[in-house]
């Protein structure tokens, strides 16, 4: 059997297993566009990452160990590192909540710039693979400092692309809904 | 146990009235409305049937001119196929406009690559000409699903079951295509009676696949749904987008701002 034979033959099967997981139903569906806006207007918890990061920090359960309070700092770390992670998985849903509204921008716009795609599809994969990496992190208990401040970044970039977008919408929209009036006054006005 | 050969004519005409089956309930439903050309190609499936039965009964199976009807025959099939496929496309994207073009650009070159490809590191027998151009469009068709299926699932498209099911149906008969016809390639002799067998045994089973969603879908709506959503709903959308936008803005500038102040 030839290699180009059986490229065909693992190219097939890798289809079939593509195939499986597309036809698969996503994890979270939000269901209209109100659903998403009124998620919006939720609070938002990366607001909260400057007190995150300063309770991970090495020096902020030194001087516990220092006076002695082993078992104390210990357990302090434990929580703070248990909160982390959870302000990880909020971090991760408003994430998933603006892509969700990116979507749904994407439905209605009457055109959708391929770049700006991929570079969210790009975005969206980084982001995935950056909070697996920072879970495993905390978990291991190593510093996450970097880490997530190119999460947050991301998340920044994401809202601002939308805004760009809605707007431009926007703007073709508020033509388009000018320009029967504009028609309407030129047709009354006599001349 | 029955031959390779005797299996194949059972199926092959089992495959021949399940396809008169389909036929009748996508009529009966009125589903050709929504699907025109999938209706053409069972039609011109269930011909092909017709046109090969009553070669081989006259000029015998392994004469000339049953080759030429059969692998002739063939192409209008696939070409009816590859528009069946289209049509999937066009039903499950077509109504987001944005969503459509970007869609269009990407499938007509991810079909033109795989096809180029397919043709190119296929062996250039003249014999397996013609098998290996319909495993080209093969793959080409099956790429082609999953790639609308991609679309589907990232951008949330609503599909419904029977557009489902078709799509499900093409991609995993034309895998099924691929690999048979990649091992008869390879062992031409020894597989060429199973190879046959098996091709009818998947379209049968995808034929049960399509019955079964047709059979359930629901019939299509008189008044066709607004294609898109009207400029004025653009302008609510995305004032409401922006203002929400913008609080999440403020919000993250103020985070930026307390984030220099780290200490």
């Amino acid at each position: 059997m030839s290699i180009p034979v059986i490229l065909f033959i693992v190219f097939a099967i890798v289809l079939v297993f593509l195939l499986a997981w597309a036809v698969r139903p996503p994890k979270r569906v939000l269901l209209s566009v109100d659903d998403v806006l009124n998620a919006l207007s939720e609070k938002r918890h990366y607001a909260r990452l400057p007190q995150i990061l300063q309770c991970l920090r090495q020096d902020d359960t030194d001087f516990l160990y220092a006076r002695g309070q082993d078992q104390l700092a210990t357990r302090l770390r434990r929580d703070r590192k248990r909160i982390a992670l959870r302000y990880l998985d909020h971090l991760q849903d408003e994430y998933q909540l603006l892509l969700e509204a990116s979507r749904i921008l994407a439905k209605v716009a009457p055109e959708v710039s391929p770049m700006a795609e991929f570079d969210r599809f790009r975005l969206h994969v980084r982001f995935l693979l950056f909070c697996r990496y920072l879970r495993w992190r905390l978990r291991l208990g190593l510093q996450p400092w970097d880490t997530f401040g190119v999460l947050s970044d991301m998340e920044g970039d994401l809202t601002l692309g939308l805004e760009v977008a809605a707007t431009r919408i926007g703007e073709r929209a508020a033509l388009a809904s000018e320009l029967p009036l504009f028609l309407k006054d030129r047709r009354s006005d006599p001349e | 146990m029955a031959s390779p050969l005797i299996l194949r004519h059972v199926f092959w005409g089992l495959s021949t009235v399940l396809e008169i089956v389909l036929a009748a309930i996508l009529i009966r439903r009125k589903l050709y409305r929504t699907h025109p050309a999938f209706l053409t190609y069972i039609l011109i499936a269930i011909l092909q049937s017709c046109f090969v039965a009553t070669s081989y009964y006259y000029f015998g199976t392994r004469s000339r001119v049953s080759y030429f009807v059969g692998w002739d025959t063939q192409v209008l099939v696939i070409c009816a196929r590859s528009f069946a496929v289209m049509e999937i496309a066009k039903n499950v994207l077509g109504k987001y406009v944005g969503i459509w073009a970007l869609a269009g650009r990407i499938l007509v070159f991810l079909g033109l690559s795989v096809l180029a490809y397919s043709i190119f590191s296929s062996r250039s027998r003249w014999l397996l000409i013609t098998l290996n151009a319909d495993r080209a469009v093969e793959l080409c068709i099956a790429t082609l699903i999953v790639a609308i299926l991609v679309f589907v699932r990232y951008y949330r498209v609503p599909m419904n079951h029977l557009e489902r099911m078709l799509a499900i149906g093409f991609c995993l008969y034309s895998c099924f295509f691929v690999i048979n016809d990649s091992i008869y390639e390879s062992w031409r002799r020894p597989f060429a009676d199973l190879w046959n067998y098996l091709d009818i045994l998947a379209f049968t089973a995808t034929l049960l696949l399509w019955i079964n969603a047709a059979r359930t879908a629901e019939a299509p709506r008189t008044s066709a749904s607004p294609v898109a959503l009207p400029p004025e709903l653009y302008a609510d959308l995305s004032r409401k987008l922006n203002s929400r936008l913008l609080v999440l803005n403020n919000r993250l500038n103020h985070f930026f701002r307390s984030e220099d102040s780290r200490p």
